[in-house]
């Protein structure tokens, strides 16, 4: 117990190293940006020019803001929107991450529910037309782009069903209403889910024709017990190993999906904040996605023993 | 005792038939026309680069004449796939997005490749210091989401520093730039791999000097994972820029992108669906048959990983 915590203290500090780097890069890179925020804004006279840089202490050499930055970030203080003043970044973006944490929670979930119910019943029912019809659907469903399905999801939900049922159906995309998770949910977790379970089939094949499971069906235990305890929790592994890179997936996913949908998000706030310039809160959002992939793979190998008691830290 | 008749002695002449020999590239084949799935990819691909070839010479309307018809126009004789926003010919627009298609997933995969080859390659082989400098960068990455920082970097080269003109080839930099470590990853395990065995020792001790066992002897034998490992750089790559395109962060408005045709069409998608289907079904498609090669490419150069 204590090694693990002790290894989940030193990969925190690691993160924290980590965000605070790649951000960095991406600090000096959006500050090679000859002009500012300010340049496109008409009838300013070069006094209050020079007040707004000052404000943002723009005026100041690179290394000093930079290491203004690094202070502020590591106090958790990511600074002020450039376009809309006095907005300060850190507590908008906790807000924005609330938002698209709430739509990434379910399409996780619809990508590991679905992904291994379908890889679970195409791997026990192998060869017949429940596996062909699963396994097809994963094979194609996994070069989907969440984009594509989001559109076919915005035809079917917002304009067809509408038609269809003449207008007792009714879904209008954006934020705020229980009813309007779904869709984004299952646009950004389907090719995920098809992915899981292509992975999961596998996987499983390969566990039901282990000795222990065989032995398991021979003690005479219930299906139930030799498919979930025996056969899925040594099944799980490589999935588990895949959620990683899957969640980096789903924010990068999300930052599409909520343009698409217009859900308030932090991927929402990235692009309308490059689209109008406003670098901190660009920098400000990159660093929290930084942190989350972090935090989120952490969380994935922490999760990792509990499967495999044979990983320890 | 009854001597035995001489027995005529054996024709010497030996004659029996070579087989083939098989060299990585005409073993792989010969799986991989098993693979139907596979097949079905490599029909929809040389379909792809067929139609990018045919659209540098030739499209029904130029892809960017606007009002050769009434806009919003569904599918037509004169236009199969209808017209869009603003009057241009849809199929025309498909076929040039097409080439920009190919351009952006070969450049990618070959930008890819050139840089994390070498890469990888020095860090399995000098392993020490220049496999732990390598390796870190390869680590760092591995925790963020590339993609993000590769939308940034686009947007630094082109629109605000207008160092690279915003096209194809800035895409392609930007893609390659924070992808190559995938490939460098591979190649750093299998020449690390591959450097303790015995034919690279013989070569050594031949006398071979560092970059001819790199070259001759340890990027041969790594070539197949590489080559798998290329193909699905393809596909990540071509699904960048349609997500650069859709968000307008991608190619300029006139280009026949697909991610820009398809949002385009996602503003008037109530009325004309048929403005958006055309370009994402034919980038599901493309990104599908990648996926399908990749995946029997892999199953071909590497036989004991079958599913």
């Amino acid at each position: 117990m204590r090694g693990t915590l002790l290894y989940i203290g030193q990969r925190l500090i690691l993160i924290a190293i980590t965000t605070v780097l790649v951000s960095s890069i991406v600090f000096l890179l959006l500050h090679q940006i000859p002009g500012n925020a300010f340049l496109n804004e008409t009838r300013q006279s070069p006094q209050t020019l020079a007040a707004e840089l000052h404000h943002y202490g723009l005026d100041l050499p690179l290394q000093q803001q930079y290491l203004n930055w690094v202070h502020g970030v590591v106090g958790g203080d990511l600074g002020e929107s450039l376009v809309n003043r006095g907005v300060k970044i850190t507590p908008l973006l906790i807000r924005e991450t609330s938002v698209s944490a709430t739509v990434g929670f379910f399409a996780l979930l619809v990508t590991v529910g679905l992904g291994l119910i379908l890889g679970v019943v195409a791997a026990l029912r192998q060869n017949t037309w429940v596996d062909y019809l699963a396994s097809s659907t994963a094979v194609v469903g996994y070069s989907i782009p969440s984009f594509v399905i989001a559109i076919f999801g915005l035809l079917l939900f917002g304009h067809y069903l509408y038609q269809w049922t003449d207008g007792a159906f009714f879904y209008s995309p954006g934020w705020g209403k229980a009813e309007q998770i779904p869709v984004p949910a299952l646009a950004l977790g389907l090719p995920y889910a098809s992915y899981v379970a292509r992975l999961t089939r596998a996987s499983m094949l390969e566990t039901i024709r282990t000795d222990y499971v065989r032995t398991a069906w021979a003690k005479g235990l219930k299906a139930r017990i030799v498919v979930f305890r025996h056969a899925l929790r040594n099944a799980l592994i490589p999935v588990v190993t895949i959620l990683g890179p899957l969640v980096t997936g789903i924010i990068t996913g999300s930052v599409v999906i909520e343009n698409i949908f217009g859900i308030p998000g932090l991927g929402k706030e990235f692009i309308t904040s490059i689209l109008a310039r406003d670098y901190n809160i660009v920098i400000g959002v990159f660093t929290f996605y930084a942190a989350l992939v972090g935090l989120a793979n952490l969380t994935v190998d922490v999760i990792y023993p509990v499967l495999d008691p044979r990983i320890r830290y | 005792m009854a001597q035995a008749a001489p027995v005529a002695p054996p024709d010497l002449e030996l004659t029996y038939e070579m087989p083939e020999q098989a060299t990585l590239l005409s073993d792989a084949w010969r799986r991989i026309r098993r693979n139907r799935l596979a097949l079905v990819g490599g029909v929809i691909i040389s379909i792809l680069f067929i139609t990018a070839l045919i659209s540098i010479v030739w499209t029904p309307f130029p892809v960017w004449l606007q009002a050769v018809g009434p806009t919003y126009q569904p599918p037509s004789g004169a236009h199969p796939l209808g017209l869009d926003q603003a009057g241009r010919d849809i199929l025309s627009r498909i076929m040039g997005g097409a080439l920009i298609t190919v351009e952006v997933g070969i450049g990618s995969a070959i930008i890819v490749s050139l840089i994390g080859i070498p890469l990888g390659l020095l860090a399995g082989f000098y392993r020490g210091t220049t496999d732990t400098i390598i390796s870190f960068f390869i680590n760092i990455w591995y925790g963020i989401p590339d993609l993000l920082v590769a939308l940034i970097l686009v947007f630094v080269l082109a629109d605000a520093l207008h160092l690279i003109p915003r096209g194809v080839f800035v895409i392609i930099i930007a893609f390659s730039l924070t992808r190559w470590m995938d490939v460098a990853r591979l190649v750093r395990g299998q020449s690390l791999a591959l450097r303790e065995r015995e034919f690279v020792e013989a070569a050594r001790m031949a006398g071979a000097r560092d970059f001819s066992l790199l070259l001759r002897h340890i990027f041969p034998n790594a070539l197949g994972p590489i080559i798998v490992q290329a193909t699905f750089a393809i596909p990540a790559a071509v699904l960048f820029e349609a997500f650069l395109s859709f968000l307008g962060l991608g190619l300029p408005s006139p280009t026949p992108s697909w991610g820009a045709m398809a949002a385009d069409g996602y503003h008037g998608m109530d009325f004309a669906p048929h403005i958006v289907l055309a370009p994402t079904i034919a980038l599901s498609l493309t990104l599908m048959a990648f996926n399908w090669v990749g995946d029997g490419l892999r199953d071909a150069f590497d036989p004991r990983m079958r599913r």
